[in-house]
């Protein structure tokens, strides 16, 4: 009778002992693990595509360098360079990269051909993930899961020299018609041209903002299982897209985004809708001729306002190991942190956020102009992610982006023909599909 | 002078068997490896382009000629085809005319060899410069806004020309950074080349009443036309390689007007399609086309320059 009673007591002891065992084990673990980890990863590279922010993590690499005993190479691309390096060292298993740099273009076709892990099973505890904003998460996820960590994105902004437009006596446009009216109105070719956008082909360029007078024309991207963005609303919205070009200055046609921005920074353009976070690029001292002269406002009515993210995701084939995966999350909780958007914007860097405590910061809120917070918060409601979110889209937008730069240099005239052409390029893109 | 031919008799040169095999022998690892790289890349696209592989998919299936026949119905790939064409005939044409002009100018114009050195030198600059570099300066210069190219035009009160975004032009203006580079470069070499000829022809051609142009025409450049040849062939293939200068001052645009074989090939294995197979179709037809193409144009030239 003593003995089962000894038995029953030491049974009990034994099961609290592993309870209490299983309990502390992850943490001892991790622990464990990161000690040991320290030292044994000899590089991290990082593939991104040169932005304020990822030019900020290259100057201040050295402090995760020695956290890790680890060395931190930061590979800068263009953007179009940027996803197709990403995607031959993914689709091949080469893992030259521990780090990706993604955005809603490709998130689903990264997740899902299995070439990104789930970011939140490897980011670290303490990391604060619901701490971006909601926009950002929205596009940093496929099928539910988040596969990168947002370290810049926004929506649209309507972005206005507030001289010229107050020069002609002309109040900012709040509808697209009002706007082709100043476009027109502003036009005054040398000196000022009264409208320019993005023209050369890619899902990131002339698509990208072709989309929104896309799906204002009630657009959609699929009817019923086939492609048709090929419909009357397409051929309206490139109409109007090829028209505003005749306001743009020489050579437009082929814009990147980039050379965009240099136009309304040369001071050569009115008005222009961009992206919010490039919105701030205007008012850099050391680049912009406009400085103090710009305006901001959400896109105008019933343009919506292309919501995007562009984020650091861990790469599947470039970790193959414990350590590895452990080290390379660690970099891009250390990179997307909020304490490092404090730290860029102590730097002066302010294009780049994606976290609601970024909105909140004392810098932000003095530094920034008021009028672009206040047009923030109009465009907000209105972001969404407008392209496609299937793992077809670089494909059916990179052919789209051909198509449409073609309509807007004149190669082709017949804008119905081309988009259907485009069109049945999707849905061969879509068959070929099915074989997953 | 053909220099595989036995002195005197014209004959080819016969080889002694020990120096046959002592040939061979130091001929054979180089030669090897060679073949062995060259053979593993074109077994591979061979491979690959009778598949359906993607590189979003991990499996991939044979599929026959269906590659093949897909490229015969692509509207890009019959306009890469005359592009690349175009490309050939006027970079290979203009870098070759305007080397034998600047060699003669060289030559003729410029009397002290210590001024005519330096600006060989400075000639050779625009060669040296890699090719990305090459192209970003000239895209800027070509700028409509505020590119120096349009500014004698802006100045005059005319309208920019946009270089690079009329499709009617763009694939000249990007030849003419090509030229630029290779033009000068060549005609420096043929100045020097020209500085190495006998003078009595030239002299005797002279005394002729031969103009400055005759002599060249009728003396000098037939002297040199075995590395003419040869140096319109290596222009040949390295005008094939122009992908790196077309992609940075255009990236094939506008629209498709300067979209190249090897352009179109790259955007659709690695660039944003990932159709791995059909680029590779497209690779495996453009050897074929370039080994049939350089082998009658090889055998011709043997002839010319013998």
């Amino acid at each position: 009778m003593r003995n089962r009673a000894r038995q029953r007591w030491l049974d009990t002891a034994a099961l609290g002992l592993t309870a209490v065992w299983l309990a502390a084990a992850p943490d001892a673990q991790a622990q464990a693990t990161a000690e040991a980890c320290a030292g044994k990863v000899p590089e991290v590279r990082v593939i991104v595509q040169p932005m304020p922010a990822t030019g900020h993590l290259d100057t201040i690499k050295g402090e995760f360098e020695a956290k890790w005993q680890t060395k931190v190479e930061i590979v800068q691309y263009g953007e179009n360079d940027r996803r197709s390096r990403s995607r031959l060292d993914a689709s091949s298993g080469a893992g030259a990269y521990q780090v990706y740099y993604i955005d809603e273009a490709n998130v689903a076709e990264f997740a899902a051909s299995k070439w990104v892990l789930p970011l939140l099973d490897y980011l670290p505890k303490d990391y604060d993930y619901e701490g971006f904003l909601d926009a950002r998460k929205a596009v940093a996820q496929w099928n539910g899961t988040p596969y990168f960590a947002p370290i810049t994105g926004g929506g649209d902004m309507m972005i206005y020299r507030k001289d010229v437009f107050a020069e002609k006596g002309i109040a900012p446009p709040k509808t697209l018609d009002e706007l082709k009216q100043a476009i027109a109105a502003l036009h005054s070719p040398p000196e000022m041209y009264g409208w320019t956008a993005r023209a050369r082909r890619g899902s990131g360029m002339n698509v990208w903002r072709w989309t929104p007078f896309f799906r204002a024309e009630g657009g959609q991207w699929f009817q019923d299982g086939e492609a048709s963005f090929n419909s009357e609303a397409a051929v309206k919205a490139t109409e109007t897209y090829k028209d505003l070009f005749q306001f743009a200055p020489p050579g437009a046609t082929t814009n990147t985004w980039s050379e965009v921005v240099e136009s309304f920074r040369a001071g050569q353009v009115a008005v222009i809708v961009e992206s919010d976070p490039l919105a701030l690029w205007m008012e850099d001292p050391e680049k912009s001729r406009v400085v103090g002269k710009v305006g901001f406002a959400p896109p105008p009515e019933p343009l919506p306002s292309a919501g995007y993210a562009h984020g650091l995701a861990l790469s599947a084939s470039g970790n193959p190991d414990d350590c590895s995966k452990l080290v390379s999350a660690d970099f891009i909780g250390w990179a997307t942190s909020s304490e490092m958007e404090h730290r860029r914007f102590e730097a002066g860097l302010f294009a780049d956020f994606a976290r609601k405590s970024s909105l909140e910061d004392p810098i932000f809120k003095e530094k920034v102009p008021a009028e672009y917070i206040q047009a923030l918060a109009g465009t907000s409601p209105r972001t969404s992610l407008l392209i496609y979110d299937g793992p077809e889209w670089p494909e059916i937008g990179d052919f789209l982006g051909l198509v449409l730069e073609e309509v807007l240099t004149g190669t082709r005239d017949d804008i119905q023909l081309s988009l259907d052409e485009a069109a049945e390029y999707a849905n061969d893109i879509m068959r070929r599909s099915q074989r997953q | 002078m053909n220099h595989s031919a036995s002195p005197g008799t014209g004959q080819p040169r016969r080889l002694r068997p020990e120096h046959r095999r002592f040939a061979l022998v130091t001929l054979l690892p180089g030669l090897s490896l060679l073949i062995l790289l060259s053979l593993i890349a074109s077994v591979g696209a061979i491979n690959l382009a009778f598949q359906d592989r993607m590189l979003r998919f991990p499996d991939a299936a044979y599929v026959g000629l269906e590659n093949f026949e897909r490229l015969f119905r692509d509207r890009r790939f019959a306009n890469a085809l005359q592009v690349s064409a175009i490309w050939e005939v006027v970079t290979v044409v203009c870098t070759m005319l305007l080397a034998v002009l600047l060699a003669i100018l060289l030559v003729e114009g410029v009397r002290s060899p210590r001024v005519r050195n330096a600006i060989c030198i400075l000639l050779i600059i625009p060669v040296l410069l890699p090719r990305v570099s090459a192209g970003l300066i000239w895209r800027f210069l070509y700028s409509p806004t505020m590119g120096a190219a349009n500014y004698p035009l802006t100045m005059l009160g005319l309208p920019p020309i946009e270089f690079l975004s009329d499709p009617q032009i763009a694939l000249y203006a990007v030849a003419l950074v090509d030229i630029w580079q290779w033009g000068l470069f060549f005609g420096v070499v043929l100045a020097k080349l020209i500085e190495t000829l006998p003078k009595e022809p030239q002299e005797a051609a002279r005394l002729d009443h031969a103009g400055t142009l005759g002599v060249y025409w009728w003396v000098a450049l037939p002297m040199l036309r075995g590395p003419i040849i040869m140096m319109t062939f290596v222009k040949a293939i390295e005008s094939l390689r122009s992908f790196d200068l077309i992609y940075t001052m255009t990236a094939g645009g506008p629209g498709i007007s300067t979209e190249t074989l090897d352009l179109y090939a790259f955007q659709q294995g690695i660039g944003i399609s990932g159709r791995i197979s059909y680029a590779s179709s497209l690779s495996v037809l453009l050897m074929v086309m370039t080994v049939i193409i350089f082998s009658i144009l090889w055998k011709r030239a043997a002839r010319w320059a013998a």
